[in-house]
């Protein structure tokens, strides 16, 4: 064998497992649906993030997702103007370039001045609310959850008639990671979930991928490995339906009638956690008769 | 917590409640009854008084250098934040510790502020402490910028319906066992308030 031909086989031998994994769609990606990518605590600008950015651009090539929801630590550290261009705008210049829409979320490393960055989409608000098709999201700044938000978020939750309804924020209310779940944010946060009916929730601040069993009726994802990871980070326990701490790793999530498709995504492409979620077709009422909340998540230490 | 702690704090919060319902509700001489009646609403009635001075101070120069529009412009938002900071250390700039954190306000909160964690159970309390630790140690100073660099520790959720509301360009944070009130856009520490905390956080 000649030597160029070694060269050109051991290649494709490399590249050949990434090249298979990013075609490994396995969401319906049915006509008309909503079709959204999850990443958390992406913002340091190192060589990690790109790779998980050039991940999510090769899926998005069989996965045309339209928007991104950002679950907080946007920026790490500094936030001047380069480093936005840094962290951000370099990072993930192929999804903006294909006009992908982020949502962001503040998390504890983000100056609250990111909410006039328009590519941020917060719109000058620490908090707000929006819809992509029969999907209702409510974006919460969990790291000041003062009166004024609790107020506006009831309003908002009380108001909608959307299908779906979908919060996300920094701050996850069930982990299993070092620092534990945000029992103070849960005690105000769930009890208006259960009562208005939020189907799933996203969260990030732990640099790992989790999945819960329902809690009181809702779906909790941590998706907080963008770019960051605390390897060997999570726990299973019986709240834990898959968790993935062994590289960084995303989501995509196609919302099709009453049905959430979600697959997770390592930085090499290899698909982590899949599956459906059916909401509740009973209505809101159905929440409300679950039996009573299930003890928090193995708490650390 | 001991019989006069109790009372101290049911006291305490009775005079915010009754501060809050008899501002919204009531004219200037039930407030001034209200006041004569409970210490602390007059208490807190002054800490309202001076932020809100702040808030007409800070309206002021918002109107001189222009309200900021979302932007794709990160240089336009720093460059406002910066001329927002200047223009408030320039129009205070003989501000210290204890302008808007009155003695007799910081003695209120700080008694508010320990029963309250006094109250928390242990997860919550560790959780607070987690939150603290990722903010590097320093020492804040009025009127000087809250490090760009550094996070800000999530403020405890169940603590701030206990507070003074404050308007939408300030906040409360909590650096190591300060209390500080933070101006959010111009990222400025407009007045601090030390031993807010038992030393090591909410868990001592």
């Amino acid at each position: 064998m000649t030597r160029p031909l070694r060269i050109v086989l051991a290649l494709a031998a490399a590249l050949w497992p990434a090249a298979l994994a990013a075609q490994d769609v396995r969401l319906p990606v049915w006509p008309g649906s909503v079709r959204f990518l999850v990443l958390g605590d992406g913002g340091t600008g190192e060589r990690a993030q790109h790779e998980v950015a050039a991940q999510m651009a090769r899926y998005r090539q069989r996965f045309p997702f339209t928007f991104a929801l950002m679950l907080g630590d946007n920026i790490y550290g500094r936030e001047r103007p380069q480093d936005f261009a840094k962290k951000f705008e370099r990072p993930y210049k192929a999804l903006l370039d294909a006009q992908v829409r982020f949502h962001a979320a503040l998390g504890n490393h983000d100056d609250p001045n990111q909410r006039y960055y328009k590519p941020y989409n917060l719109g000058g608000k620490r908090y707000r609310t929006f819809k992509e098709g029969h999907v209702r999201f409510y974006v919460i700044d969990s790291n000041y959850l003062d009166p004024e938000q609790v107020r506006w978020l009831e309003s908002e939750l009380k108001s909608s008639d959307s299908d779906w309804k979908i919060a996300y924020f920094h701050h996850p209310l069930y982990t299993t990671a070092w620092r534990g779940p945000e029992v103070e944010l849960r005690a105000v946060l769930e009890p208006l979930f259960v009562k208005y009916g939020v189907d799933v929730v996203f969260a990030g601040h732990e640099h790992v991928y989790e999945r819960f069993k329902p809690q009181r009726g809702i779906h909790h994802f941590t998706v907080g490995g963008a770019a960051k990871l605390r390897r060997g980070d999570t726990r299973r326990g019986p709240l834990t339906a898959a968790t993935f701490d062994t590289d960084r790793s995303f989501l995509l999530v196609e919302v099709v009638e009453d049905y959430m498709y979600f697959q997770a995504i390592s930085r090499t492409g290899a698909v982590v956690d899949e599956g459906v979620i059916a909401r509740r077709r009973e209505g809101r009422e159905a929440a409300r008769a679950l039996p009573a909340p299930a003890p928090a998540a193995a708490a650390p230490r | 917590m001991s019989l006069t702690r109790r009372r101290r704090a049911f006291a305490l919060l009775g005079g915010w409640s009754v501060l809050l319902g008899v501002g919204a509700a009531c004219g200037e001489e039930e407030r001034r009854e209200a006041e004569r009646a409970n210490p602390t609403t007059a208490v807190f009635a002054d800490f309202a008084r001076r932020v809100n001075d702040y808030a007409a101070l800070r309206r002021r120069l918002t109107d001189s250098i222009g309200e900021l529009d979302p932007t794709r412009s990160q240089a336009e938002i720093a460059a406002r934040a910066t001329a927002l900071g200047t223009a408030i250390i320039a129009a205070r700039p003989r501000a210290k510790p204890g302008d808007i954190f009155t003695p007799e306000v910081a003695a209120v909160l700080a008694t508010l502020i320990r029963e309250e964690h006094r109250r928390r159970s242990e997860p919550v309390q560790e959780t607070r402490d987690d939150q603290q630790e990722e903010v590097p140690d320093f020492t804040p100073q009025v009127n000087a910028l809250y490090p760009t660099s550094y996070p800000l520790a999530t403020f405890p959720p169940t603590l701030l319906p206990l507070l003074p509301p404050l308007p939408e360009a300030l906040e409360y944070r909590m650096v190591g066992d300060y209390l500080i009130l933070r101006d959010v856009e111009a990222n400025l520490v407009v007045d601090l308030m030390p031993g807010a905390l038992p030393a090591g956080g909410g868990s001592s």
